[in-house]
């Protein structure tokens, strides 16, 4: 490369590299930074003593961080598997040629244009115990049998996972649909020639073509999923008995009502870890995988 | 024009130019009331001028603003307000001027005696009680006429009385009892109304000792998961906040209700409420032999350390806690009153009626713990209370011992500060 390209190039990635410097790799760093302190906001006169790793130590022997961390991963892994499977169903049908095609597009990628804080607040009507919607639809006017769903510790993670499912399906459908579109119909007529019939047309010419495309939506979504913090904030603020207190909740709550800083930040970069871990496999993976499609 | 002339008029006549004051406050709901009283100030005392700063609404909010301006020794605030909770935490980090010399036991006197303990740490006085909150008992004054009761006293008279009235009215969607049993700040303070109207405690004030295993705090929650959640109360109350549970009261849904005193308003409402006109209110009821209680909210006055102006903020500050300021606030905001005065004031009995019905109730509250550690208390006890209430499987005193021993820490941290 000639000196002067050289500089354009570097001039061109400037803005975008301060961006990320300013806004993902400074609060980053100040988190790491934090975890490795102890600082308590109500107790100013404790300075913020550097601490080691003891902020950590204290987090493996947490039971209300370790409770967490599996309520979590439940809901990791229940919604992203889910949103997966509505996903790949939805994709399959806006994909189909029929009237009135465009707007189901459209309508599909509403629940994902509404602000998760609006929608938690809807879904928190609609599972009332007493006025909810849902209550009404199951149990018409059985009003003895209406089910406190978000007052009962299984029911009130249920009720988070399907309000995310709603919620972000339709995302995965858009990456899924991209994927489906790139399928040359030739190969469609030559599978039909052959005899192939829809399900066999399905599993041979759609899915391995449509996996990369699935793959990516997979990455995004197990990502995301791990850093879920406004249902449960708005729907049950993590109750109840720390039922549906995610990981995230659990930090902000460390850190900003308890005024924990340290603490707080400390399981904030352990979800940082878990998510970096999780997206260098999935990349690998992914990238192989996308390697070979295009090859 | 005029505002300059009028300024160069005034020189000549005062030596010195006016003092400004900064107040932080929150938004208020009735702007007007605070704009008219901060004009009574100017009009009452030229010398002096009061800069407001608006902050959030939300106390949580207006913590991190006040707290980060405090912390950063911020000279450009004199005085600010300060929730109940707040008093240890900014004393003991040294932000809110000692105000005992100027704040006597005598002018205390006047106060109810709940606001003066809430603002005191360790034997000092650090914030003057504005007007305050707490825990009240609304009843369907009609319902109870209907079956020939009386409030009740106690709460097993609760439920008595609400389980002839339930078979008698014989409507399955009618509950005894509604309150706040959500995993969030309303939690702890339902919760310790019944633990302390059953003798109860979660910290001693004077020795620091955790009580929270002791049985007198276990039987009342004991009493409330058996009782109360599924029972009186609809399970549905384990996710309820005060909006949630005072919809099924002003629906007709409850006959008991335990809110704060904004409650009064909405349930008279005839727009918003159909039990309006047949709504009682009172004390909380407590267990057999012991005294109802009341858990206290409300805000207070604060002055910074680093104010330049203390001289001028205390007078401010006396001004806007005095008799005659919490009268307007008591008749046109309708906030109660932390002077008892003000409660036989003829005007405000004629004015706001319902006041003298909430006093026997303020005369019970009582502060949640005073630490400047509370908000990890806070946490530690909702985190107890929601497990305990919410499976009837639970081991409660299991439970409370390691409660108790996180909430010692606490403590301890605490107590290695001031060493």
């Amino acid at each position: 490369m000639i000196p002067k390209d050289r500089k354009l190039y570097f001039a061109l990635l400037a803005p975008t590299l301060l961006v990320l410097l300013v806004f993902i790799a400074a609060p980053i760093t100040q988190s790491i930074i934090f975890s490795f302190h102890r600082i308590i906001v109500g107790l100013p006169q404790l300075q913020s003593p550097f601490i080691g790793f003891d902020n950590y130590q204290e987090l493996l022997h947490d039971s209300v961080a370790r409770h967490s961390f599996w309520v979590t991963l439940l809901f990791v892994s229940t919604t992203t598997f889910s949103e997966l499977l509505v996903g790949l169903l939805l994709a399959l049908l806006i994909h189909h040629r029929f009237p009135g095609r465009g707007s189901l597009r459209a309508c599909v990628l509403i629940p994902w244009a509404i602000p998760t804080v609006v929608s938690a607040q809807m879904w928190r009507f609609l599972f009332n115990d007493a006025y909810g919607m849902i209550n009404y639809a199951i149990f018409g006017h059985g009003v003895a049998h209406y089910v406190p769903w978000l007052a009962k510790p299984n029911t009130a993670l249920f009720a988070i996972i399907l309000a995310d499912i709603w919620k972000t399906s339709s995302f995965a459908a858009l990456l899924i649909l991209a994927g489906l579109q790139i399928i040359p119909e030739e190969l469609y007529q030559a599978a039909k020639v052959d005899g192939a019939g829809v399900w066999r047309r399905f599993w041979h010419v759609t899915w391995p073509l449509i996996r990369p495309a699935v793959l990516v939506a997979l990455l995004f979504r197990t990502i995301d999923a791990f850093r879920v913090f406004d249902l449960a904030f708005v729907m049950t603020q993590g109750g109840p008995a720390d039922a549906t207190n995610v990981l995230q909740l659990y930090g902000y709550k460390k850190m900003f009502v308890e005024g924990w800083m340290g603490y707080g930040s400390a399981i904030s970069v352990s979800v940082f870890v878990i998510v970096l871990v999780l997206a260098v496999v999935y990349v690998r993976m992914v990238g192989r995988r996308l390697l070979e499609a295009s090859l | 024009m005029i505002l300059l002339a009028s300024v160069s008029l005034s020189l000549p006549a005062r030596a010195a130019e006016p003092q400004t004051i900064a107040f932080l406050m929150w938004k208020p709901n009735q702007p007007q009331v605070w704009e008219r009283l901060i004009e009574r100030f100017h009009q009452t005392h030229p010398n002096i001028r009061v800069q407001v700063q608006i902050g959030p609404h939300s106390s949580t909010e207006f913590h991190a603003i006040v707290t980060q301006r405090l912390r950063n020794k911020d000279t450009s605030v004199d005085v600010f307000l300060m929730d109940v909770i707040w008093p240890a935490e900014f004393a003991s980090a040294g932000w809110a001027m000692d105000l005992t010399s100027r704040f006597s036991k005598k002018k205390q006197k006047a106060f109810l005696p709940a606001t003066i303990a809430a603002n005191t740490y360790h034997g000092r006085i650090y914030g003057v009680p504005y007007y305050l909150d707490a825990g009240l008992f609304y009843y369907r004054k009609d319902l109870l006429q209907k079956y020939e009761f009386d409030p009740p006293k106690s709460w097993h008279d609760m439920l008595a009385q609400g389980k002839a009235i339930l078979k008698g009215e014989a409507d399955p969607t009618l509950h005894i009892y509604s309150a706040q049993f959500k995993q969030y700040e309303g939690l702890v303070c339902d919760m310790l109304e019944f633990i302390w109207s059953h003798g109860g405690r979660i910290i001693d004030q004077d020795t620091r000792k955790v009580l929270v295993a002791e049985p007198a705090s276990i039987q009342a929650v004991t009493f409330v998961r058996d009782q109360i959640i599924g029972k009186a109360a609809p399970r549905g109350a384990v996710n309820y906040e005060e909006p949630e549970s005072l919809e099924l009261f002003i629906q007709g849904k409850a006959v008991f209700h335990r809110n704060w005193p904004y409650a009064w308003t909405v349930a008279n409402d005839p727009e918003k409420s159909k039990v309006a006109g047949s709504v009682g209110v009172g004390a909380l009821p407590a267990f057999a032999g012991h005294g109802p209680a009341a858990a206290l909210g409300g805000w207070q006055f604060g002055i910074s350390r680093w104010s330049k102006h203390v001289k001028e903020a205390w007078v401010f500050v006396e001004f806007m806690t005095s008799f005659d300021s919490q009268k307007i606030l008591a008749i046109e905001a309708g906030l109660a009153p932390t002077r008892v005065a003000v409660y036989n004031d003829p005007t405000v009995q004629d004015k706001k009626s319902h006041l003298k019905d909430f006093l026997p109730a303020f005369k019970r509250a009582r502060p949640r713990p005073v630490s400047p550690l509370y908000p990890m208390i806070s946490q530690e006890l909702q985190r107890f209370f929601s497990r305990a209430i919410s499976d009837s499987q639970t081991d409660v005193q299991a439970l409370a011992e390691a409660t108790s021993a996180k909430i010692e820490r606490v403590v301890q941290m605490e107590a290695a500060i001031r060493r």
